[in-house]
């Protein structure tokens, strides 16, 4: 350490000695620097924690159901289920009309809803030429993959 | 083989990063204004050309992460800073991934200049330049200079024959400097002797800059060739702010140059002075300093940013699916491929890795798609660099005839006038814009006053600060030089 001017490595080598050791107390004089400290128990320094991801992150969310766990069904009745771990949404846009509203005749091209995926939207088709007999899951809630959105009753069979 | 050294002749100059990008890499875009002002003195000393102040992330995150408005940093630096400043945007994009019209990116443009920004650098992420026309020529009536980059990436269809074309583009659109840009460090020694002269002679006088990463640990290397290639100036951030994820350092290029034979303006002690001042902000943050990153061949196959790579492991593991994690990047090429080579940078980045997951984890291929992934696939972004794949057009439902052509811009009514309506007629076109970005909830926090900034900083002062962040020390006398200080908690 020169004595004329106190530089960044110097304060940098003070950083790492005060980091370093694990006593309370702490003299440091060299030349004309003199640092003197004294800390609580010689604790380890208190570290702020990293930020989190900034880019995709995903809300730890409220668990929904396990499928293990999922109400029983009718046999002739089709369920609409999640491909994937996401957000389930019931309209293109906060302020937008439901796709479908229960009582609703579907196409299987019909979309009935939305999965938010890692920031992304997909689309889900219901696959099924019926009616919307039931929603199963809140918009905006959180959903598992396969977890079941909605019941559809299917037409019956033509011919 | 060994390569004889050729010395070059003339100047290479130096953009400095440390205050966007190199922050954006390594601190996720957390470097405050507040960490910025003290030591801004000696950065206009280092003797760089430009010095890079904005980009999309950075925009972004003073909004929703520092609560800081992105447009009051652009005027303090701009107004601080003799060196000309440049801001980078996406182009249509601007800051976000969203498309906007052409009279959003023009009052962009207008602002920038306003604020005192010299330099527009502009990209579009599929190198589509038809995304760029309403920045450059906004820029220019503006009275900036524009600098153009495009994107670097590898596939079959990136052939040094691609960048050319790209750059004939750019030319055409009048471009004052064209880049090449590097985002995830996948330019080889080997790529850039042929890939750095092509595009070089198609520039013809418009200067060239490189702006390459270190995920490869190539980086220096590279820009050897670039400058050896003719390139004029190299996009570098201050020591312990580069490397890694990061740009290379400027202490590292300028003393490559000069031993090649070139000449530029940097300032040894200057650059000392503001490389020990991050080095203090970062001990005292907490925040990790750039090392040199190990070559990773890997990194060529699947192309995913390191960043990238930890946050989809991260969302992996909050849905039990961690273990799926080597099928999913095994599955990242062949959707890429599937799409027509998108570049793996943000917002395809994200595409490409969700299709992945869900392709492996639905265990059929394409049984969902995300509608953006459609609508890119359609052209409403831009221009593909490829076809996708049959299969995928198949599954996705595309017909030949569904496909966008026009400029992404064209379907995109004006909304300065609407927005002028809604917020009155005395409203600033920087909150303007700011609304046309962000809802209500996100700018509430903007209003709040900015602190008081430091414009000045000694060693012993970053000291003092670091001693006085620690929660550990309940006491410290500091005598230096005839100064003494105590602190006590």
């Amino acid at each position: 350490m020169r004595n004329e001017n106190l530089t960044y490595e110097d304060v940098l080598r003070i950083v790492e000695l005060v980091k370093s050791t694990r006593f309370s107390e702490f003299r440091l004089k060299v030349g004309e620097i003199e640092v003197h400290l004294r800390r609580t128990n010689g604790a380890a320094p208190q570290q702020e924690p990293a930020a989190p991801p900034v880019a995709v992150a995903i809300e730890p969310g409220t668990a929904a159901p396990a499928r293990g766990s999922e109400r029983q069904f009718p046999p002739d009745v089709v369920l609409v289920r999640s491909p994937m771990v996401g957000t389930f949404y019931r309209a293109a846009a906060p302020d937008a009309a439901p796709f479908v509203q229960v009582g609703q005749h579907v196409e299987p091209d019909t979309t009935v809803c939305i999965i938010e995926v890692m920031k992304l939207m997909n689309s889900i088709p219901a696959d099924t030429r019926g009616v919307v007999s039931e929603f199963l899951v809140e918009n905006g809630a959180y959903v598992e993959y396969a977890q079941a959105l909605m019941v559809i009753r299917p037409d019956p069979e033509a011919g | 083989m060994k390569r004889a050294k050729r010395a070059v002749r003339g100047r290479f100059d130096f953009v400095d990063v440390t205050l966007r990008d190199a922050h954006q890499c390594l601190w996720q875009t957390r470097m405050s204004t507040a960490m910025m002002t003290p030591i801004l003195g000696a950065i206009d000393r280092a003797g760089y050309a430009y010095i890079n102040i904005l980009g999309g992330a950075v925009f972004d995150v003073c909004v929703r992460y520092l609560h800081e408005n992105p447009w009051e940093r652009v005027k303090l630096l701009c107004s601080r800073l003799a060196t000309p400043c440049d801001a980078l945007t996406r182009g249509q994009s601007l800051y976000t991934f969203e498309l906007f019209p052409d009279d959003i990116v023009a009052l962009n443009s207008q602002v920038f200049a306003r604020l005192g920004v010299k330099v527009l650098t502009v990209y579009d992420a599929l190198n589509d330049n038809r995304n760029i026309e309403s920045s450059v020529a906004s820029g220019h009536d503006a009275g900036m200079k524009v600098n153009a980059m495009m994107t670097y990436t590898l596939s079959p269809v990136h052939t040094d024959a691609y960048y050319v074309e790209r750059t004939r583009e750019l030319v055409q659109l009048k471009a004052d400097f064209i880049s090449i840009k590097d985002p995830t460090g996948l330019l080889t020694p080997e790529r850039g002797r042929t890939l750095f002269p092509a595009v070089v002679r198609a520039a013809g006088r418009v200067p060239l800059k490189l702006h390459s990463h270190c995920q490869s640990g190539l980086a220096p290397e590279v820009y050897e060739i670039a400058i050896e290639s003719g390139f004029r100036f190299g996009y570098t951030a201050s020591e312990p702010l580069a490397n890694d994820a990061s740009l290379p350092a400027t202490e590292d290029i300028g003393a490559r140059a000069r031993r090649l034979g070139c000449r530029s303006s940097l300032d040894a002690k200057a650059l000392q002075e503001v490389a020990g001042y991050f080095t203090c902000v970062a001990e005292r943050e907490g925040k990790p300093l750039g090392k040199i990153a190990r070559y990773d061949p890997a990194l060529y196959q699947h192309q995913i940013p390191g960043g990238m790579i930890s946050n989809l492991r991260y969302q992996l593991q909050t849905m039990q699916l961690e273990h799926r994690l080597p099928e999913i990047l095994e599955e990242v090429p062949r959707v890429r491929e599937d799409l027509g080579y998108p570049i793996v940078v943000s917002p395809f980045a994200q595409y490409i890795v969700t299709q992945a997951t869900l392709n492996v984890v639905q265990g059929e291929r394409y049984k969902t798609i995300p509608d953006e992934i459609r609508k890119y696939a359609l052209g409403y972004y831009g221009r593909l660099a490829a076809q996708p794949s049959d299969e995928f057009l198949e599954r996705a439902a595309i017909r030949p005839e569904d496909a966008v052509t026009e400029r992404p811009g064209e379907h995109l009514e004006a909304s300065v006038p609407r927005l002028r309506k809604k917020l009155g007629a005395g409203v600033s076109d920087e909150d303007l814009l700011l609304a046309a970005f962000y809802a209500p909830p996100l700018l509430e926090p903007l209003k709040k006053p900015a602190p008081a900034f430091a414009f000045r900083t000694t060693p012993l002062h970053e000291l003092i600060r670091y001693l006085g962040s620690r929660s550990d020390i309940e006491y410290a006398r500091i005598r230096f030089a005839g100064t003494e200080m105590t602190l006590s908690a």
